[in-house]
């Protein structure tokens, strides 16, 4: 198993891997760095939910914002339990590089919220493009316990989808106000939920190799485009894309959409943790990380047996 | 066929089964039935129907869809005028009531296990009981996280 044809064709043919079994190296520190990036990004988008618990309208909206943020945060939770299994980093590595800025997390937690019309665009746009990448992912992932976990991500994920529409239809259907809200977070959230995707994949990516992707990156952006441009614009939103257009020839004559050629660079900013909101962001992580000490201080003693 | 069943109209049958096709949307393939969330059904004049629903735990952020997604499968069944769904204070949700198809589809298909009347708790995926305690907490309100030392997976446990 430790020769990279034979691990491959064992993949090729729909193999699983499990902790226990023999991988090659170079195969647990892709999954590995994956997983951590995961377990990263539901941490942060965790905390960023959590900041508008306080603020959400209504106790309804409280009520779903108290539960996305333990569904995040317990995620991560999985994940990193997960990710420390694999024996390339401990939890509290993993978590001192995220909060010292030395470690991943999705692009769109280096931004910031600055209404209730973003996080419901966040909820909105983001979960969905979130949603379709981790659903790639569980379809054909060859790791086992990261496959298992995924299976109850990507169902919560749905769920949170559906509040997600529920909210945007309010707003949508609301006062002028409202839907102007809502407008001046789509053209913060547009561009930086269809690059949650990431740049085209590379023709040798090992995690399609490995079956960690399903999907090339290209085919689930446009997949998205698709799908989401009908949808915003049905609801009386604009793109904020000048260049955007419908190509009626392209896709065999069934046409399809055409955005603007896609500017990398604030991608790229935001995997060096220098996106607009990353050191903000950043710290307060670390800050909450060192006033929740005493927490994790008394859950240890309160488990030793008595003496 | 047991005799409460033949007695039943051809129009409560297809209310029942309307409700049995009802899923949780946290488990979009569970039927709420299984997962004992339905406590009542009854059936008034004129094409009303009243649904008792409980919740798992109270706090349960699923509560207004899930009684959303029971008044639209009901509403929609041929000679029903009007469907009430209520959340009901009593009785206490317990995994007691969980049937053994959806205990199954929770450890098969989800790696979510419930505990045995002993207390024991049995690997879904390795079947062995090597499974400790992690954290009260997890992603949702209705479960726990725990380990499994032996095939070193994340269970979750249903409480």
């Amino acid at each position: 198993m430790q020769d990279l044809e034979e691990f491959q064709a064992f993949i090729d043919a729909g193999g699983m891997v499990e902790p226990n079994d023999a991988m090659p190296e170079e195969y647990r520190a892709e999954v590995f760095r994956f997983i951590e990036f995961h377990a990263n990004s539901e941490l942060m988008g965790g905390l960023t939910e959590r900041d508008w618990i306080p603020k959400a309208p209504g106790l309804r909206l409280k009520q779903i914002f108290l539960a996305k943020t333990q569904d995040e945060i317990g995620h991560a939770h999985l994940l990193y339990m997960v990710a420390a299994d694999m024996g390339v980093k401990s939890r509290t590595e993993m978590l001192e590089q995220l909060f010292s800025g030395r470690s991943r997390f999705h692009n769109v937690f280096h931004y910031q919220a600055v209404t209730w019309a973003d996080q419901i665009a966040i909820a909105y746009l983001v979960d969905a493009a979130a949603f379709a990448s981790q659903r790639a992912v569980f379809a054909e992932c060859s790791y086992g316990p990261y496959k298992r976990v995924l299976k109850r991500i990507v169902a919560e994920e749905g769920f949170h989808m559906r509040h997600g529409e529920e909210m945007l239809l309010r707003l949508a259907e609301g006062t002028p106000i409202q839907h102007e809200m809502f407008q001046a977070a789509l053209n913060r959230w547009w561009w930086p939920a269809v690059q949650l995707f990431g740049p085209d994949s590379a023709s040798d990516d090992p995690l399609l190799a490995w079956k960690i992707k399903s999907q090339r990156n290209e085919v689930l952006r446009d997949a998205y485009i698709q799908k989401y441009v009908p949808l915003l614009q049905g609801y009386g939103f604009e793109i904020p894309d000048d260049g955007l257009f419908y190509d009626e020839e392209a896709n065999d004559g069934k046409g399809r959409w055409i955005t603007s050629p896609i500017d990398w660079e604030p991608l790229i900013a935001t995997m060096r943790n220098g996106g607009p909101d990353s050191r903000r962001r950043i710290n307060t992580a670390s800050q909450n990380w060192a006033d929740t000490a005493w927490v994790r201080d008394a859950l240890d003693r309160s488990e030793r047996p008595a003496a | 066929m047991t005799s409460m069943q033949t007695e039943l109209t051809s129009r409560e049958a297809r209310v029942h089964e309307a409700l049995g096709a009802v899923t949780d949307p946290e488990y979009p393939d569970v039927s709420i039935v299984d997962l004992g969330l339905v406590e009542s059904v009854d059936f008034g004049r004129h094409g009303t129907v009243a649904v008792g629903l409980i919740p798992t735990f109270s706090g349960c952020p699923a509560l207004a869809m899930i009684a959303a997604d029971v008044n639209e499968a009901i509403t929609a069944v041929e000679g029903v005028v009007r469907c009430e769904v209520r959340w009901l204070p009593a009785p206490v949700w317990s995994t007691d009531r969980v049937s053994e198809s959806a205990r199954v589809q929770l450890r098969n298909d989800y790696t979510v296990v419930l505990r045995k009347k002993d207390g024991t708790l049995l690997c879904p995926v390795c079947g062995s009981n090597t499974v400790t305690d992690q954290s009260s907490a997890g992603p949702t309100r209705c479960r726990s996280v725990a380990w499994c030392g032996s095939c070193r997976n994340v269970v979750e446990v249903m409480r």
